[in-house]
């Protein structure tokens, strides 16, 4: 799949500030005040901030911008849709509960709004997940793999950013550190599952795309190798531009060192790290986006649609 | 389902499949199916037009419904080419109508799948969804463009009967496609899917595709030759030789 950088942008953003969210939200219920009515505040408008930019990200994706209001139509069966229905939802809830924390509300009101930001804010990263898991097409993405990876990530990348606010904000940032470590340590495993899972050789083959095993081949064979004579068009189509990227093995492995350095390693330093000053933490909540979008980047290179067999691999 | 919500076929009630077989023992692979689609699609108002890009330029491209591939399947000598036209599948359970956010992507009642270029808003999804490769962004609309079945032709009156068929159909000089109701166990599709042992392509997705290919047959052994051959020589020989012993 060609990543779209769009795309890759919208889902690392507004996953960071959904992960974010969520857990500012659940530390906000939490019986003993962790953070005081400020920081969250400030954690609110940050993930506010990272959901929107993302979602701004995401309309750069459609060619046809003008048609995007007609997306929340289809909420029954399209994921997509739910999405979008569910994070408008989101902004606004997500607004109200930033405005009852700049006010430092402190009642059943407050804790009622925080309830319901941080179910949407699950509910909205099941969704986008759940876009590309219901592709049967993509075989890389059409796994249980997926929204895991999604939901573990988007905590991961919004725990280090909690942890900054604590370490700013908070009397005491360790139970937020072994949160942060806990999610990290999760999401880092859960991804190289994802790859490890990957590496399986099942999939389609060219021959059962065009029916070898249909009777497809010379004759008196019973099995045949099948291979590409000629694509029939000259020059790239929609399905090459489209479905046609393809990654060098060599490189995938980079990136997966790049994505597990820049979106793992430096922050987690930061994270066990005994305190750290906020050029660091800046640059930590930093290297932590970067890695993921290198993550989410290699996510669309590495996924291979079906349509692809038809142009000549031999396998998806 | 049926109206009164029984699952029974009710007397009357009509249900329609259609679809298209496509004989890969007879297509030649020449491209007229694709041509003459693009052709009548063109000023299509279902989803025209197909847009071209720099179509006279270094790297011509553009929208197509219908692409036909070439395949080698099996070694030389033992190898036979498979030219492979492909086009919307019109799938029973079509994916690309169940992820489309806006409701452009739609199934009708005799199956035809539509994309409705008012409501599309150029997301891509659909395309994702198709393993097919069936669906293609035209750029210049910013709108999923895909197989019609020439729903303009097949239901339009003024054509005489025999015409009322996709452009597809009609331009192929080889026979080799065919249109019809798969819902019908007389028709010629179903009776040709039957007799043939006519296959959808990539079942194990689910998508229910309802296009039908018919794999090249099997040919029937030549009984005699080897007689055939020798009487052929024989006789040869006998107008020969007395011209050449002469």
């Amino acid at each position: 799949m060609k990543p779209s950088l769009s795309i890759v942008f919208f889902t690392v953003s507004s996953g960071a500030g959904l992960g974010l969210l969520a857990l500012i939200a659940l530390v906000d219920v939490w019986p003993s005040r962790l953070l005081p009515s400020p920081a969250v505040a400030r954690g609110i408008g940050l993930a506010l901030g990272l959901i929107v930019a993302g979602l701004a990200s995401s309309a750069l994706h459609l060619a046809r911008p003008s048609n995007a209001w007609r997306a929340f139509a289809r909420f029954r069966s399209s994921w997509l849709s739910r999405e979008a229905v569910f994070a408008a939802a989101l902004i606004v809830v997500g607004l109200i509960y930033l405005a009852l924390a700049i006010a430092a509300v402190e009642d059943a009101l407050r804790v009622s709004v925080a309830v319901i930001a941080c179910a949407l804010s699950w509910t909205v990263l099941v969704c986008t997940a759940m876009i590309y898991a219901s592709l049967k097409a993509i075989r890389q993405w059409h796994t249980h793999w997926t929204p895991l990876n999604y939901l573990l990530l988007a905590h991961w990348s919004g725990s280090v950013l909690l942890l900054g606010l604590a370490r700013l904000f908070a009397s005491d940032a360790a139970p937020f550190a072994w949160l942060a470590g806990g999610i990290g340590l999760t999401a880092l495993l859960a991804k190289i599952g994802y790859w490890w899972a990957m590496n399986d050789a099942s999939g389609l083959t060219l021959e059962r795309a065009i029916g070898v095993r249909e009777g497809v081949r010379p004759p008196g064979m019973t099995v045949a190798q099948a291979r590409l004579l000629d694509v029939g068009h000259s020059h790239r189509t929609f399905l090459t531009d489209e479905f046609g990227f393809s990654l060098a093995r060599r490189h995938a492995t980079l990136w997966r060192v790049v994505a597990i350095a820049l979106g793992f390693g430096l922050p987690a330093m930061w994270v066990v790290a005994p305190a750290g000053n906020g050029g660091l933490m800046f640059a930590a909540g930093l290297f932590c986006i970067m890695g993921l979008l290198a993550e989410r980047w290699l996510f669309f290179a590495e996924a291979r649609h079906t349509v692809r067999l038809y142009h000549g691999d031999a396998k998806t | 389902m049926t109206p009164d919500g029984s699952g029974k076929p009710l007397c009357g009630v009509i249900t329609v499949k259609l679809g298209l077989v496509i004989d890969l023992d007879t297509c030649v692979g020449c491209h007229a199916c694709a041509v003459a689609c693009k052709e009548w699609n063109d000023g299509s108002p279902v989803s025209g037009p197909l847009s071209d890009y720099q179509p006279f330029g270094a790297e011509p491209s553009g929208v197509w419904f219908n692409r036909v591939r070439h395949y080698e399947v099996g070694d030389y000598p033992a190898s036979k080419t498979i030219n492979f036209p492909m086009s919307c599948m019109h799938c029973a359970d079509a994916d690309c109508v169940t992820v489309c956010p806006t409701g452009a992507s739609y199934k009708r009642e005799d199956g035809i799948v539509l994309v409705d270029q008012d409501k599309c808003m150029g997301c891509n999804l659909c395309a994702w969804a198709c393993p097919y490769g069936a669906r293609e962004l035209d750029r210049s609309s910013g709108t999923m463009k895909k197989c019609t079945l020439c729903v303009d032709r097949i239901n339009d009156e003024r054509l005489p009967e025999e015409e009322r068929q996709p452009a597809c159909v009609l331009a192929c000089p080889t026979h080799a496609r065919f249109f019809g109701d798969f819902d019908d166990p007389d028709s010629q599709v179903s009776r040709l899917t039957a007799e043939r042992g006519g296959f959808g392509l990539l079942p194990e997705l689910g998508f229910a595709p309802v296009n039908r290919y018919l794999p090249p047959r099997e040919p029937k052994p030549l009984t005699g030759l080897e007689d055939a051959r020798s009487l052929l020589e024989r006789g040869l020989a006998s107008l020969a030789s007395p011209l050449i012993r002469r």
